[in-house]
């Protein structure tokens, strides 16, 4: 039971990650139909923004929880405007164009943003200060750190202020009519390339928020620390239907668990395989997703 | 006048025999540059550029007027490094140090053997490296059947460990690593309560680090390519309190892993070949090396040796034919700075693990294997 119960903690940490990054992926295709290949990037230069910025803060003699809220928040800009100029410079200008040259555009784009940060951060892996978030409860033989309760409740409160965003709004209800028909809620006035900047923008933001928090978890970020997890939160995003918000979410929270469990209880050679099983079988019988990708009202 | 015109003409045949003796050496190198083990790679390619710089700085090769070095990128990919060969291979170099990880070395090593081009591994550790009679192959590092030996013997007669849990993950060298102590464990009486293979590039093992904490083994073996792999699997277990005896290798043996993991890297042990510090070739090697690229790594030493080994052989030899440069490198006795050294008929040139404790965030010698005593 105990073991049960630890595997499950882990994958419900897992699951919270992928699902942040997720929404990226899943609002951006919500409104452009793109899948954005340079997402996992947007993860990776949040994880390290957020350790330039926090060692940097709490070498100013700032207080812990200060250093992380004030790093999680400036990250987060930090990556919003990263995404915007990416967004203009290599998505803007083949609007009109393709969706198959905006999508190879979305690769270069990756590659070029990967290879950056190699070659301005180097190739060594940037240690965390784990320090900060050290420590955690144990129930009988189940642990659960501090950083797995911050994950999880920073991760619900980030879905809470989106939803909140996307369905109480002006914004949100701006970004929703732009992915219903760009060309109709341009003729009621509503500016669709602002719309798309700031749905990248915001997209980008989760990301970065979940690079600072794998990096506290793992203990380090390092340049190619985007691919792997944006492969694994794209899946997600497709597994939950495309498009949809809550079905990131869910669809984040299943890659997470399956991958957990299926090393937990197979082996961990296979959890990959089985996290694609089950994408494949899901697609298969239901090829919207979980929740559907089409329900116009929660797509943004 | 016939006398001068005989003497300008001697004078000009001198001369554009000169010109046609000075010539550059270029060395290639390969090493993973980009990918996740870029550190390492990038280690290997900078004990290269050293040797070079101190062999100029010491008057160069005669015969010679430059050393250039060309260095490639494997990516740690076996494809990869079968282009980075051919690349090399077109640019005409002379000699290879290279590459880092064996997979990448085993089909490198056959399409540089095609052309007699000679391959000096500063980090392949698998034994078929140096078993497949290759004349063009020789090996700085050691051999991972010693490597296991070494913490088989350690785990018997230091630990008396009754079991052990492995993990690897997944390349010729770790793999090939975690089966050879999981073939000795019998006969060392140790139990094998599990073995895992987890992916590369992984960076979450909380479902396989549950798993070893319900099997409660005496000794956690880590056979990982990757140094920060490493430090982040120690971190985690570590929160996840599992307290069996940390055993590790020489590819998670890099500064990195302390920089990463911290106080969760003490107590921690590590195969590794021995490296005296105090030797003069080492304090050679890191008076040129430590201000240009900072603190060396788990192979930059080997690289240095690979790469100063083959320049003293061509030295010797006068020439950088293969069958020559060969038989010079197999008649020289080598003080290296990673250890001494003297390369054997199939490119061998001895192990000499010893295991190595992560003490207040620093490296030190613990026991020898060869002896079976603390240091």
């Amino acid at each position: 039971m105990d073991y049960f119960l630890q595997q499950l903690v882990n994958g419900i940490t897992l699951g919270g990650v992928y699902a942040l990054i997720a929404l990226g992926y899943t609002m951006v295709y919500g409104i452009i139909q793109l899948i954005n290949f340079a997402h996992g990037e947007f993860f990776a230069a949040g994880g390290y923004m957020g350790v330039i910025i926090i060692s940097y803060l709490s070498a100013q003699g700032m207080s812990p929880v200060l250093c992380i809220a004030l790093g999680l928040g400036l990250t987060m800009g930090y990556c919003a405007l990263l995404a915007m100029a990416v967004e203009k410079v290599a998505y803007k200008p083949l609007r009109s164009s393709s969706r198959l040259s905006v999508l190879l555009s979305a690769l270069g784009m990756s590659i070029f943003l990967q290879n950056g940060l190699m070659l301005t951060q180097g190739v060594y892996d940037k240690a965390y200060p784990t320090e900060m978030t050290a420590g955690g409860f144990h129930f009988g033989n189940v642990v659960v750190s501090y950083m797995q309760i911050y994950i999880v409740l920073i991760t619900a409160a980030l879905l809470i202020c989106l939803n909140l965003l996307v369905f109480k709004t002006r914004i949100g209800k701006a970004m929703r009519a732009t992915a219903q028909d760009k060309v109709m809620s341009a003729l009621v006035g509503i500016n669709s390339n602002k719309i798309i900047s700031l749905t990248f923008a915001i997209g980008a933001g989760l990301a970065a928020a979940a690079g600072i928090m794998v990096g506290f978890y793992y203990g380090s970020v390092n340049y190619s620390m985007g691919f792997v997890p944006g492969i694994k939160a794209f899946a997600a995003a497709v597994l939950g239907g495309i498009g949809n918000i809550t079905g990131a979410m869910v669809g984040g929270l299943i890659i997470g668990m399956v991958e957990i469990f299926a090393a937990g209880y197979l082996s961990s050679e296979y959890k990959d395989v089985f996290a694609f099983i089950i994408l494949i079988a899901v697609l298969y019988f239901r090829p919207t997703g979980i929740m559907g990708e089409n329900v116009d009202d929660t797509r943004v | 006048m016939k006398r001068i015109l005989a003497l300008i003409l001697v004078l000009a045949m001198t001369l554009a025999s000169a010109s046609a003796f000075a010539e550059t050496l270029k060395l290639g190198s390969m090493s993973p540059l980009t990918g996740p083990y870029a550190a390492d790679g990038n280690d290997i390619a900078n004990g290269v550029r050293t040797a070079i710089e101190v062999v100029k700085a010491e008057g160069g090769i005669p015969g010679f007027d430059d050393i250039t070095l060309s260095a490639q990128d494997t990516a740690c990919d076996p494809r990869q490094a079968v282009a980075a060969a051919n690349k090399l291979i077109n640019e005409e170099v002379a000699a290879v140090i290279g590459a880092y990880c064996s997979s990448a070395t085993l089909p490198a090593s056959e399409t540089l053997d095609e052309e007699d081009i000679i391959m000096l591994t500063p980090g392949s550790t698998n034994e078929k490296v140096t078993e497949r009679g290759l004349k063009n192959i020789f090996r700085t590092c050691g051999r991972d059947d010693d490597q296991s030996k070494a913490a088989l013997r350690f785990m018997k007669e230091y630990l008396k460990a009754k079991t052990i849990y492995l993990v690897d993950d997944k390349t010729a060298y770790s793999q090939g690593l975690a089966d050879n102590v999981e073939k000795g464990c019998p006969a060392a009486g140790i139990k094998v309560l599990g073995h895992e293979h987890v992916n590369q590039g992984d960076k979450d093992f909380s479902a396989v680090l549950t798993k070893v904490k319900a099997a409660k083994p005496d000794v956690f073996y880590v056979s990982l390519q990757n140094s920060a792999t490493g430090a982040l699997l120690i971190i985690q277990a570590k929160r996840m309190g599992i307290d069996a005896v940390y055993l590790a290798q020489d590819a998670v043996y890099h500064p990195q892993l302390i920089k990463i993991a911290k106080k969760d890297a003490n107590g921690m042990f590590l195969t590794f070949g021995y490296v005296d510090p105090n030797t003069p070739s080492y304090k050679q090697f890191i008076k040129f090396y430590e201000p240009k690229y900072g603190k060396p790594g788990a192979y930059s030493t080997y690289a240095y040796d690979s790469a100063m080994a083959y320049m003293a052989a061509v030295k010797k030899a006068g020439s950088t034919d293969l069958d020559k440069v060969r038989a010079a490198l197999l008649s020289m006795e080598f003080k290296g700075a990673s250890k001494s050294f003297k390369y054997k008929e199939n490119g061998d040139s001895g192990s000499n693990y010893i295991i190595r404790k992560i003490e207040n965030g620093k490296y030190v010698d613990f026991w020898n294997a060869q002896t079976g005593k603390k240091y």
